[in-house]
């Protein structure tokens, strides 16, 4: 019966070992973890675009507030959406010079319980980035195209682009193309021109030729 | 096939056999393995081609006749796959790159009947072949990077058939070594995915109660 009992702890232990699930979020690195999500107006053409201005800060927004701060990680991010933009052909010019495009960089942080969803970002948007830094005070934002709602639970970064150059004709800041970064360790200087370079790769309608 | 792996079953049984067949009427009996599991069908075609080494078998059956055993069989298995990086296009303007994880875990809950054809009291080795039918608890997750994309709990119809050997190394049979394989039937239909079929194998102990 002593080696009954044996085999049966034995098997015991083999069951709670091989009970065991995988745990797929655990099972992944920082680089598997992180999500690129990319939308824009598939009714404008982009070489229709020629030169870009990108804030020097980034919008941090908290549980639906924001501040501006230019950390390193922000420098980071906002240098390698400019390369990005440099390498896909546009060119880059102070705002008062009438750039095409608007450029934000966006670090979207929430500590409650609550989630940030895309329609709260982009209700609250003129909050973060009042028209009237772009030159246009009193218009509206405009997202022409129906992003699918991700719940922002963690932390996120985000890089959004405004048509500038039709804004007079058009009367509001229309939203053509939109970036999101969410995963592990990305508020960082190390990987922002990898999370960027993601954003573009997926993006290959942006350029200017 | 099955037939051929059933007299080969049979023949081994014989040759380990010294007596003939003895009563182990009214006997009940725990089955209780480590089971390494396959997957077929959509399965292995659309959500998880990698077999799986986490999971358990159990049985507990009670003997109506030194052939025949009536009883329940239980269960669990983890099926995890993550796929390479993949840019996916979810409406003509909007693209998502991630890591796709497919993850399944089921909780097979069965009515079992089980043949013993050559039971002979001081063999060694006694072969049986089992059937059963019941209810699957599937559990299915799929994530994008560390985000849950879908999740869905369920609750399916599912049949296993399966052959099997008992090895006696004691004087008596109160306790010995099971291993075995079955086939497990296993509908699905949801989320694209028809079916959760798989081939398992399992080697474990078998204890009798009374």
């Amino acid at each position: 019966m002593k080696t009954s009992t044996t085999l049966t702890a034995i098997v015991a232990t083999l069951l709670l070992v091989s009970g065991c699930s995988k745990d797929p979020v655990a099972n992944l690195s920082d680089e598997e973890s992180r999500i690129y999500i990319t939308d824009h107006d598939s009714t404008i053409s982009f070489s229709n675009y020629q030169t870009f201005y990108i804030s020097d800060s980034v919008a941090v927004i908290k549980n639906g507030k924001s501040k501006m701060q230019r950390t390193e990680s922000d420098v980071a991010y906002i240098d390698a959406v400019k390369n990005q933009m440099i390498l896909h052909g546009y060119e880059p010019v102070e705002k008062d010079q009438n750039p095409d495009l608007g450029i934000t960089v966006n670090r979207i942080i929430s500590t409650t319980s609550g989630v940030i969803s895309y329609p709260t970002y982009w209700d609250s948007y003129d909050s973060y980035w009042d028209p009237y830094f772009w030159g246009y005070p009193g218009y509206g934002y405009y997202l022409p195209y129906v992003y699918s709602v991700y719940s922002i639970t963690e932390g996120a970064v985000s890089v959004d682009m405004i048509d500038l150059k039709n804004a007079p004709q058009t009367g509001e800041l229309k939203v053509i193309w939109t970036g999101l970064i969410r995963g592990n360790n990305i508020y960082n200087e190390q990987v922002a021109d990898s999370q960027v370079k993601a954003l573009f790769d997926q993006s290959p309608y942006l350029k200017s030729f | 096939m099955k037939t051929r792996l059933f007299i080969l079953f049979i023949i081994f049984g014989l040759g380990f056999g010294i007596h003939p067949l003895q009563a182990q009427e009214h006997s009940v009996r725990l089955n209780l393995g480590y089971n390494y599991s396959f997957p077929l069908g959509t399965m292995k075609s659309d959500l998880i081609s990698h077999s799986s080494p986490r999971g358990f078998a159990g049985s507990i059956g009670y003997n109506l006749t030194p052939q025949w055993a009536v009883g329940a069989e239980f269960g669990f298995q983890d099926y995890y796959q993550k796929y390479p990086r993949q840019v996916y296009n979810t409406n003509k303007a909007q693209q998502i790159s991630g890591v796709m994880s497919n993850s399944v875990q089921v909780i097979p809950i069965m009515a079992r009947v089980e043949y013993s054809p050559l039971l002979a009291e001081n063999s060694k080795i006694r072969p049986y072949a089992s059937l059963a039918a019941g209810i699957n608890m599937v559990d299915f997750n799929q994530y994008l990077g560390m985000f849950k994309n879908q999740g869905r709990t369920s609750v399916n119809f599912g049949f296993h058939t399966g052959l099997g050997l008992r090895a006696i190394p004691g004087k008596t049979d109160k306790w010995g070594i099971d291993v075995g394989g079955d086939y497990s039937y296993a509908p699905y239909n949801k989320l694209g995915v028809k079916n959760l079929d798989n081939v398992n194998v399992h080697a474990g102990i078998f204890i009798r109660l009374q």
